[in-house]
């Protein structure tokens, strides 16, 4: 795959580039799933092919090609510098300076998932489900994936990287329904399940047959349980909602492209701009975020980005205070600051983006209890259902699968299609309490969209528990 | 691509099996995207992917890959066969499609499908050019696209589509408008035209007002229309959704639960939409009336579904993109009859007051069985008074219950435009919907957020 590569980057010279980088990529992806008690879907998918993409006059070009040979790189290379010879305007573009490496990376791992036999994948689906039985419960759904993937990546500066990454990951639902409304609830998360950049342990370890009953019995539950009433209050999410908080309302609003404004057409810009950096209140002293493409286990986890940038941790927020962006060797090199590696492309036939690593919200102190304990009167929220956030990433609402009154410092009762709203660094700095190292759990998603087109990424979040003061509960009256 | 339909029977015969089903999707691709009036993320694509669906007795098992030499077929035989080796039986099992009438369509253009990097790139400049000292962001794309489905039961079809579309959203800190279009013809696109016409909203758009939240009327453009109406559709007008207790139809088939002036299809075949001939398991398309005047009257199906249906259900031709296949049957042609008015202008009027919106942004499904959803709008939200569009406003916060936008509606523009669906993840499958601009007795309007602009 290397010469591949180094084909055509090569031929990208030769088409007159100033720099070109060629990823070679053969990826095997499985997910298996099984929906009340039956087969749901087996997919076996293996894709591979090459992305080249070119600087020709300032100007980007990139072109893919499914043969993973001489001709296809050749061929890929030539269209790609067609393609940015045609670009219209001036273009002026700079790449903040690498040091070019040649290095490899392999995800940590005790068995690798796709060699576990899919009849295996299918039992441990089926015997979940048979855990989530329950005369409230409609539907019943419980799946697994797992993939590996060889990425090399060749560039004109001389890098030469070769990466061996492995994921999997697993989740069950349950769907409890009495005619009139129809009520979700999910574990590990809502976003197909939760996976990790480890091997088939990691879906052991998930423990999906155990959580089943509790799963379906809340669906169940859920029925039964008041609309959560409208009001201005404390709210204490659960750790998997603050992944989902910190992935919409740190982690893109971050991201350098958008701050500049080349993903306006589709995700959308940023509420941040350039000259926020270091002086910008995100939210209270409680705050910390951190993109640590080094953290064990998460989907982020590499040795080096889709340019070739080493990983290596960096500070977001600092005690409230924004310190960090996430950036390519463009966008650093425009903003003067940082050196990229943030860099990540959907497979082979896409271009690489701006992209969250493992982004996380660092811990602080006490458990889940100590949080409630100091709450009066407030709503506990947990596990994501729903999210919408605005174009800048400030105005959201999230909703969840399921919340609980707190009073008096204790859960009380069991409340349904629980949302709340907020003003993003409003919202942040309300947060009066995180909890501590042993509350914080690391979440891995598959369904990150970006770019046009359409690219998913695979991204990991860490965080705790976490507390947050005067939110608007539900719809405001009007 | 020429030779799919030849490939997907070399896949049958490689494989082992009772029962065997191959798709091909084949794509020859182009994106010119562009921001701050710079192109910055040009991609080419060209790639071939192969999905094979293997069924021994009562047991189903597929695999996907994108080697076609016949090394690589075997290899996916071999891997499919597995699957289905390793699956349990399924007693509801679906028949494979056998041979059929398949209907006469439109929607592959020679000329789109010649357009190279370089036409591309000069369509994606026309709206550069055209947006003058406004920067625009968006892009201009082309592709064509070739599914082939062959069955051990008889059917074998290959149909090749073409589309292209653009858009622009015109936008500096302060202000922003957006446009778009799609078409399977690029003789019927303009990308100057489209960024004129968002240049020209967003110069509409500075000082905007914040607005009390609560319920409004409301004129929404088709793009907004659109949007709402697609996520709305995947689960009220899924079969399986319907199944599954989720679906708004659940008990309320045959009655009138909108507008006597709303009717919703799903018609793959109207040559002002994208065009399909049928869908990924090789059942003909055919038009399925979902709303007629405001009765609800069914949804698509999928041969899985209908299978677990019983009752002598048939699919409807709605199998999705192996890719989407779990989610089930989705309508992906949705067309509103036009209404009575002939301009939106008229519909302005007939709300008197209200608001007018033009885009909505990033929609989240808070309840499915209610249809009850929430967004925000973008690039062009108006106050309307006294019968005409007044002063802009922020980006509001939505929370509606599609039902209720739909239960009292004034008008709708005789006019449709076909709204693109689709975000072209994985292999391109362009959709979208045919949809008039619509005014509405009911928008619940829930929040502020911040002022048009980027």
């Amino acid at each position: 795959m290397r010469a591949v590569c180094e084909e055509a980057v090569a031929a990208a010279l030769a088409g007159g580039a100033s720099y070109a980088d060629a990823r070679g990529v053969v990826r095997r992806s499985q997910l298996i799933a099984t929906k009340n008690r039956r087969v749901d879907q087996v997919d076996d998918v293996e894709s591979e092919g090459i992305g080249v993409r070119v600087l020709v006059g300032g100007a980007w070009g990139f072109a893919c090609d499914r043969r993973l040979d001489q001709t296809g790189a050749r061929d890929a290379a030539e269209r790609a510098t067609s393609f940015a010879k045609a670009a219209p305007g001036t273009h002026e573009r700079a790449l903040a300076p690498v040091e070019p490496v040649q290095g490899a990376y392999r995800t940590q791992r005790e068995q690798d998932p796709i060699d576990v036999p899919l009849g295996d994948k299918i039992a441990l689906c089926l015997a979940a489900e048979e855990a989530m039985q329950n005369a409230a419960v409609k539907v019943t759904t419980a799946f697994v994936r797992a993939m590996r993937e060889r990425k090399v990546l060749v560039s004109s500066e001389g890098t030469v990287v070769d990466q061996d990454f492995v994921e999997c990951g697993g989740g069950i639902e349950a769907t409890a329904a009495d005619g009139e409304i129809s009520q979700l609830r999910s574990y590990p998360s809502i976003h197909g399940g939760s996976s990790a950049g480890a091997g088939w342990e990691y879906v052991l370890t998930l423990g999906l047959e155990r959580e089943a009953p509790r799963v379906a019995e809340q669906a169940a539950a859920l029925l039964r349980a008041p609309i959560c009433p409208a009001a201005t209050t404390t709210v204490v999410l659960d750790s998997d909602q603050m992944a989902l908080q910190v992935h919409e309302s740190t982690g893109h609003p971050t991201e350098l492209d958008r701050v500049y404004g080349t993903e306006a057409a589709y995700a959308g810009t940023s509420f941040l701009g350039p000259d926020d950096l270091g002086s910008l209140r995100y939210g209270s002293e409680l705050m910390n975020i951190t993109a640590d493409p080094t953290t064990p286990g998460g989907l982020g986890t590499f040795g080096y980005d889709d340019e070739g940038v080493p990983a290596v941790r960096t500070a977001i927020v600092e005690a409230g205070v924004l310190c960090g962006f996430l950036t390519s060797r463009e966008t650093a090199a425009k903003l003067g600051s940082g050196g990229g590696g943030s860099m990540r492309a959907d497979g082979w036939s896409r271009m690489p983006l701006v992209r969250m690593t493992n982004l996380h919200l660092e811990p602080g102190e006490g458990t889940l209890d100590d949080l409630l304990a100091d709450v009066d009167d407030g709503v506990y929220f947990e596990t994501n259902k729903s999210w919408s956030i605005d174009d800048k990433r400030l105005n959201f609402q999230f909703g969840t699968q399921v919340a609980w009154e707190i009073k008096q410092g204790k859960r009380g009762r069991m409340l349904r299609d629980a949302t709340y709203t907020g003003v993003t660094p409003v919202f942040w700095g309300s947060l009066d309490a995180v909890g501590g190292p042993e509350t914080w759990a690391l979440y891995g998603l598959t369904n990150c969209g970006k770019g046009q087109p359409g690219q998913h990424a695979h991204v990991s979040h860490g965080a705790a528990p976490a507390r947050f003061r005067n939110v608007q509960v539900g719809v405001a009256p009007s | 691509m020429k030779g799919a339909l030849e490939l997907a029977e070399r896949a049958v015969a490689a494989a082992e099996g009772d029962g065997v089903e191959a798709v091909v999707q084949a794509e020859r691709s182009g994106f010119a995207r562009f921001a701050g009036s710079e192109v910055h993320q040009p991609t080419l694509i060209e790639n071939v992917s192969l999905f094979l669906r293997v069924i021994r007795g009562n047991r189903v098992g597929t695999a996907a890959g994108n080697r076609v030499d016949d090394e690589g077929l075997r290899a996916l035989a071999l891997r499919a066969g597995e699957a289905a080796d390793a699956a349990p039986e399924d007693p509801d099992l679906a028949t494979l499609a056998e041979a059929s009438q398949l209907p006469e369509i439109e929607g592959n253009d020679d000329e789109t499908a010649a357009l190279g990097p370089a036409e591309q790139a000069q369509l994606a400049a026309a709206a550069i050019e055209a947006a003058g000292d406004m920067p625009v962001y968006g892009f201009f794309t082309s592709g064509t696209a070739t599914v082939a489905v062959v069955t051990s039961a008889g059917f074998a079809g290959e149909q090749t589509s073409t589309d292209t579309m653009a858009l622009a959203l015109a936008a500096t800190d302060r202000v922003s408008g957006y446009a778009e279009q799609t078409a399977w013809a690029v003789r019927d696109m303009d990308p100057a035209a489209v960024a004129r016409q968002a240049v020209e909203l967003a110069g509409r758009t500075s000082n905007a007002d914040e607005l009390a939240p609560g319920s409004y009327r409301a004129v929404l453009g088709p793009y907004a229309v659109g949007e709402i109406l697609q996520y709305f559709a995947f689960d009220a007008f899924s079969g399986l959704a319907l199944l599954e207790e989720r679906s708004y139809l659940g008990g309320k088939l045959g009655e009138r639960h909108f507008d006597e002036k709303v009717s919703i299809a799903d018609d793959a075949l109207d040559p002002r939409g994208l065009p399909k001939q049928f869908d990924f398991e090789g059942v003909p398309k055919e038009r399925v009336p979902l709303v007629e005047n405001g009765v609800l009257r069914g949804a698509v199906w999928d041969s899985v579904s209908a299978a677990r249906a019983g009752d002598s259900q048939r699919s409807t031709g709605h199998a999705a993109p192996p890719a989407l296949r779990r989610w089930g049957p989705l309508p992906f042609a949705l067309s509103v009859a036009g209404g009575e008015a002939e301009s939106v202008d008229e519909l302005i009027e007939l709300v008197g007051d209200g608001i007018y919106i033009t885009r909505v942004h990033y929609l989240g499904v808070i309840e499915p069985r209610h249809g009850i959803l929430t967004g925000m709008t973008r690039d062009g939200t108006f106050r309307i008074r006294d019968g005409k569009i007044a002063e802009p406003l922020v980006n509001l916060r939505f929370t509606i219950a599609v039902p209720d936008m739909l239960t009292e509606v004034p008008g709708l523009t005789r006019e449709t435009t076909l709204a693109n669906e689709a975000a072209f993840y994985d292999e391109r499958f362009a959709y979208g919907a045919l949809v008039p601009a619509l005014a509405t007795a009911r928008f619940d309007v829930t929040g502020n957020g911040g002022p048009p602009g980027i």
